[in-house]
């Protein structure tokens, strides 16, 4: 079992949301919640059995799809992808737990099953083809689940949110067979493996044209500025289940992606394109949290703290150094774990007002102290306060980036007030002062079902903070491997200097040593 | 001993997580006992961590690892020497007497145990802050305290005022932190690591621009939590608290964070004498800032909020000047008295009714003695009258000046002693003294609990004998770690001079304000709306400034980046595209009409058009490739 | 003068255009028929023509291919075409508009 877990992993949601079809709707629920129960547990068995300390792929499975064409099925994974694998089993477990809708539950079970298949698939992918088809696949539940469940403009929202990421996906599709091709042309082989390719030194020019492909998609998945208006419209039709998934993990590929092609394929044209990107980073840091301070709507809020944010994982992710993308990958899992907790609290809200504007609210805080006290948490943890998951990816990309520079880390760093500004406003106005609709006056507190799905996040959201080594760790050992494959086919000269060489450490931390 | 700095360090952390649990439940006393217990608990386990330090050893844990990844390790390591016993003992001790006292304070609010969940977890950051070995650990109690006083100055949440102050705190402790954050990031990328003795160790191997720019890095970060110009607006609202609040962390400890720093870091602002002077100037600068605001407010806490600012100010004259001992030493008495002031002020308002204006006061010491002793004892110490502790702290550090021979910034701080001295007692004139006017006002003033009174008493003993009684034995203990500089004036003459010289300057500002408001006040109209006067009354504007240069535009700008750019222009190029395309196909789907000749026309006319882009293509691929051969 | 492939070419393209003309221009579906088998003849020339010209006898099996798809392709063609005429009574191009889009 041990050796096709992966398999298991990607494919048992798929077979269930399947049988799915004959459970009756209502055992709907409690269905899902055991085939995702399964699965999350089965992926903490993965987490068990997987080895820290190497950094390589493990788990690795192959079956010819068409060996023809070098496409095979193709899928392991290291500390990069298991903790991302894990967090959107985790993810479809308490969204199902903490569901509260009500139309046609059994349809949204299966979605999400299904949904779970594409996640943990392009996660666990390996092979281009097989990558691809995961992420588009992916796209079709949530598009159904934005449509079908979603607020007044669900279509427009839906098929917005479809169009555009397709249309980037479709670039990148281009992007994968030329790199495929240029495999054939170098060795007279067609292979869609990411670890042959891995092997391929592509001139810089090519790299730069590759680069910018797979760039479009990504960045659109990301989603980065000025690619990110369909984030809005999702988020702000998705039901609450769906902007968990979505902010959670959907957004994740995106940045996985960078790590997983773009920079160890190519990474003359990463280092090329730095500060090109790093300024888009540094744009959406901002620009986002600014537009975030101006919304009426609690839940675009934290969809455009969502953007902020990703803001600062990409810029870790460039930073080109253990540190930073360390740091990215580890902020990539704090801010699933915290932007899915603030859409479902924003959810819990939702479900009994039936509005997400914040002039409606005020002074929830006396009525629903637990509530707010999560919420305050929560929101703690997105301000990035140390102790809480965030802050430990927040710092390690920040200071990941300032190796490479200065002006514009201290640019960058400005998210951690700009963050501060439209969460704490966004939370007094929510919160503080005086009720003063009466219809909050007796609003009821969080009930057992809710906690349930909160309690976790909250406990990850602290742990994590305070001891994130284990899920680090194997994260570090991961990133080692790929800064250093970066460094070795490094071609030019700025490549070489700006990506560090762990073969030789130590030529900077002399100091280190010392203790 | 490392039994004692964890019990000193995780008690008040337990003390906060148990109140926390009973945090949406009724009042019980029981949280406010048990939390003081456990204060108390962490206080005799500092005091016998300092019994151990004096003895010239110190305490070096390393409890975990925190965060490890590239060459980066950052372990949750904690350090008792000889400065952070000494701040250890200063917030455990305050931090007791105000968990003791807000027993009484807050017994009739609502929220009883949340508050001491907060207090507690306040005492816990504080901890965090002055016990760790790195910077690091530094930034995880500096943001904690942030945190708690974010939640403490917005306790009474449905209050408007009190929560646009307290995130007006932490938003404003944010831009320092990041100043801060990118201190840190300079100095782990310089020299590989962030523990104290490492860093320490090897700060003056590194270039001169280098190190400048880590000190002004770290001093941004300073200034934030110390509330130095020009991010101080946040102290004065930060009043907004409950008035144990202010005494514990907006006047004893959490302020107070931006000097140690500075003390901490000696070795590296020891190297960079040039920014220690420009420290030193800003905080003469503030001092006198301060104080002159203080002169004319008519709000009892804001009066004590900028007296501390301005004390802030002394004490980082001390630190830029490479006084370090003189900085700690003035830092611990003030956190002493300005606590006791603060708890005073506390029990007025309660008998007052929560009135803070006190014109509105007036001859409360009839009614209320001991607070009447307590207050003005803590404004004697705060004046700098021999022998209360502010003679010995706050004189020392104008001798440094002196003998520095930064004479500019000598004349400052004396004149601003002076103005402390007036402010001080102009408040105790004003609520002490003179008519009963609050009987207009129908209020009927009572004595606070005696056990409040109690609890002060530690404060008042320690605000009278701490100057005298711990100079010396505090030296010898904190200069093993700091630098022993002794300044002394050593012409005679000079000394007797300057020490009575100081004295009667202050007793006269005493007298004076004594004279102008302990009988009957007059309101003199024609100063009051005088320029000076209104611009002091209106702290020079700068609130006013900063709404509308930053508070304003930037809500305006953030409206405009939405409703403008996100929704105009970048959301609109997308649907625009979207659009032609599908407008394009409405346009053309005229084309399909279905009358098969005409659709052959078309045929005719794709085939056509792909012949000529085959005979374009065939001639421009020939055409380069004949020009490359 | 000698036939050289050039003027099998420009038979072919004559006959290409004549096709072509009448494949715009009828209105008749017989006549189109008829306009569509001189297309395709005139591909038959030019590849027998090239096939012979060359050596190689690809072109002339592909034209006798073409020869018998468009032998198969009339008559599907015309039966069609007979069932639509018994339908309508009619075999105008511009009355068959059924496929509009």
């Amino acid at each position: 079992m041990q050796e096709h877990i992966l398999s298991i992993l990607i494919f048992f949601p798929a077979l269930a949301a399947m049988l799915g079809f004959v459970v009756h709707k209502d055992g709907a629920k409690a269905y899902g919640i055991t085939v995702a129960g399964i699965e999350f547990f089965l992926s903490l068995w993965l987490w068990h059995i997987y080895d820290p300390m190497v950094s390589g792929m493990q788990f690795m499975e192959s079956a010819p799809l068409v060996s023809a064409f070098g496409i095979n099925y193709l899928v392991g994974i290291d500390g990069i992808s298991l903790f991302i694998i894990i967090l959107a089993t985790f993810f479809t477990l308490i969204g199902i737990l903490s569901l509260t809708e009500t139309r046609r539950v059994k349809d949204m079970i299966i979605t999400l099953l299904f949904l779970e298949m594409t996640m943990v698939g392009v996660f666990a992918a390996l092979d281009a083809i097989v990558f691809y088809v995961f992420w588009e696949l992916s796209l079709v539940p949530m598009l159904y689940i934005i449509g079908a469940w979603g607020g007044p403009l669900r279509i427009y929202a839906s098929v917005k949110f479809f169009l555009y990421t397709f249309t980037g996906s479709l670039i990148m599709l281009v992007g994968m067979l030329f790199m495929a091709y240029f495999y054939y042309q170098a060795t007279g082989q067609w292979s869609f493996s990411i670890l042959e390719w891995y092997r391929l030194i592509l001139p810089a020019n090519f790299q730069m044209w590759l680069f910018a492909a797979f760039f479009m998609g990504f960045a659109i998945k990301v989603p980065m500025f000025p690619f990110h208006t369909w984030l809005p419209y999702a988020h702000g039709q998705a039901p609450t289940i769906g902007s968990v998934i979505l902010a959670a993990i959907l957004l994740k590929m995106g940045t996985y992606a960078f790590v997983r092609f773009s920079l160890p394929l190519f990474p003359d044209a990463a280092v090329a394109f730095m500060f090109p990107i790093a300024i888009l980073a540094i744009i959406m840091i901002i620009y986002a949290a600014m537009v975030a301070y101006a919304q009426e709507d609690i839940k675009q809020v934290v969809a455009y703290s969502s953007i902020s944010h990703m803001g600062v994982i990409i810029l870790g992710t460039f930073a080109m150094n253990v540190e930073g993308i360390s740091g990215s990958v580890f902020l990539m899992i704090a801010h699933g774990v915290v932007s899915g907790a603030l859409f479902l609290l924003v959810g819990v809200i939702y479900d009994r007002r039936h509005t997400k504007l914040m002039s409606e609210f005020g002074g929830l805080a006396s009525v629903m102290p637990r509530y707010a006290t999560i919420f305050g948490i929560m929101m703690m943890a997105s301000v990035g306060l140390p102790l809480t998951i965030n802050f430990v990816g927040e710092f390690l990309s920040l200071l990941g980036f300032y190796k490479q520079s200065h002006s514009y880390t201290l640019v960058a760093g400005t998210a951690i007030i700009v963050g501060a500004i439209y969460m704490l406003s966004a939370y007094k106005k929510a919160f503080f002062g005086p009720v003063t609709k009466e219809e909050n006056k007796h609003l009821k507190d969080v009930n057992r079902t809710e906690l349930l799905g909160l309690i976790p996040l909250v406990v990850i959201a602290i742990w994590l903070g305070v001891y994130p080594k284990p899920v680090l760790e194997p994260i570090n050992n991961s990133v080692e491997a790929i800064v250093q494959l970066m460094h070795d086919k490094a071609q030019t000269p700025e490549a070489q200097k700006r990506i560090p060489n762990l073969a030789t450490t130590g030529t900077m931390n002399s100091v280190s040593e010392a203790h | 001993m490392e039994l004692y700095l964890y019990t000193a360090l995780f008690s008040p952390l337990v003390g906060s997580l148990i109140a926390g649990l009973f945090g949406a439940s009724r009042k019980t006393s029981f949280t406010g006992l048990l939390t003081s217990g456990l204060l108390l608990t962490s206080f005799i386990s500092s005091v016998i961590l300092l019994t151990y330090v004096m003895a010239g050893h110190t305490v070096h844990v390393e409890m975990m690892t925190w965060i490890a990844t590239g060459d980066l390790y950052i372990p949750f390591g904690f350090v008792v020497d000889q400065v952070s016993v000494t701040m250890m003992m200063v917030v455990t001790t305050v931090s007791t007497v105000v968990h003791i006292y807000s027993i009484g304070y807050m017994s009739h609010d609502k929220g009883f145990n949340r508050f001491f969940s907060y207090l507690s977890a306040f005492v816990f950051s504080m901890m965090v802050l002055v016990m760790s070995d790195n910077f690091l650990g530094l930034f995880i109690g500096w943001e904690g305290v942030g945190l708690c006083s974010w939640l403490l100055i917005g306790f009474w949440y449905h209050k408007e005022s009190a929560t646009w102050a307290a995130n007006e705190a932490f938003i404003m402790n944010r831009i320092a932190d990041l100043a801060m954050l990118i201190g840190i990031f300079m100095i782990y990328w310089n020299l590989g690591s962030l523990q104290y003795d490492v860093v320490f160790a090897h700060i003056s191997i590194l270039p001169m621009p280098v190190i400048t720019w880590i000190g002004i890095f770290l001093f941004i970060g300073a200034m934030g939590k110390s509330a130095q110009f020009p991010l101080h607006t946040w102290l004065a609202d930060a009043m907004e608290g409950p008035t144990p609040v202010s005494a514990l962390i907006h006047a004893a400890t959490m302020v107070t964070a931006g000097v140690y720093l500075v003390v901490r870091a000696n070795p590296i602002y020891s190297e960079i004498p040039d920014v220690g002077n420009a420290i030193a100037a800003l905080g003469a600068f503030v001092a006198m800032f301060a104080a002159t605001m203080a002169l004319v407010n008519r709000d009892m806490k804001r009066i004590i909020a900028y007296s501390t600012l301005s004390q802030l100010g002394y004490m980082f004259v001390a630190a830029g000047l490479g006084a370090y001992w003189v900085a700690l030493f003035h830092l611990m008495a003030h956190a002493f008295f300005k606590a006791l002031l603060f708890l005073g002020a506390g029990n007025v308002m309660h008998a007052m009714h929560d009135e803070l204006d006190p014109f509105k006061m007036g001859g409360l010491k009839t009614s209320m003695k001991w607070t009447w002793i307590l207050m003005t004892l803590a404004s004697v110490a705060l004046a700098g009258i021999y022998p209360l502790a502010g003679f010995f702290s706050k004189d020392l550090i104008l001798e440094v000046a002196f003998v520095e021979q930064h004479y500019i910034l000598y004349s400052v701080l004396l004149i601003t002693a002076g103005m402390t001295a007036f402010y001080s007692f102009r408040l105790v004139a004003l609520i002490f003294h003179g008519d009963k006017r609050h009987l207009e006002h129908g209020i009927h003033p009572h004595e606070a609990y005696t056990f409040m009174l109690y609890a002060m008493a530690p404060l008042a003993i320690l605000a009278v004998i701490s100057g005298m009684v711990f100079k010396t034995p505090y030296y010898l203990m904190v200069t093993e770690l700091l630098p022993a500089v002794q300044y002394h004036i050593h012409n005679h003459t000079t000394f007797w001079i300057m020490t009575i010289g100081t004295q009667l300057f202050v007793i006269l500002a005493i007298a004076y304000a004594y004279k102008k408001y302990a009988k009957a006040v007059k309101v003199d109209k024609k100063v009051e709306s005088g320029f000076f006067y209104q611009l002091l009354y209106n702290q020079y504007y700068i609130p006013k400034i900063y709404d509308e240069v930053f508070s304003k535009p930037y809500l305006q700008l953030s409206k405009l980046a939405w409703k403008e750019i996100d929704l105009k222009i970048v959301d609109a190029i997308v649907d625009g595209i979207a659009n032609t395309i599908y407008r394009t196909g409405e346009k053309t789907h005229t084309m399909q009409n279905g009358n098969l000749s005409s659709m052959l026309r078309w045929m005719v006319i794709g085939l056509v058009v792909l012949l000529v882009l085959a005979v374009a293509f065939t001639a421009g691929y020939n055409a380069v490739n004949l020009q490359a051969m | 003068m000698e036939l050289t492939l050039n003027h099998y070419l420009i038979l072919s393209t004559i006959l290409f255009c004549i096709g072509l003309i009448g494949v715009m221009r009828r209105k008749n579906l017989l006549m189109l028929f008829f306009a569509t088998e001189i297309l395709l003849n005139a591909v038959n020339v030019g590849m027998a023509a090239i096939s012979h010209y060359r050596g190689d006898y690809t072109g002339q099996m592909f034209a006798f291919f073409i020869i018998a798809i468009a032998a198969s392709e009339v008559a599907v063609g015309l039966g069609l075409l007979v069932v639509w005429y018994k339908r309508t009574g009619k075999i105008d191009l511009d009355q068959m508009t059924s496929m509009r889009g």
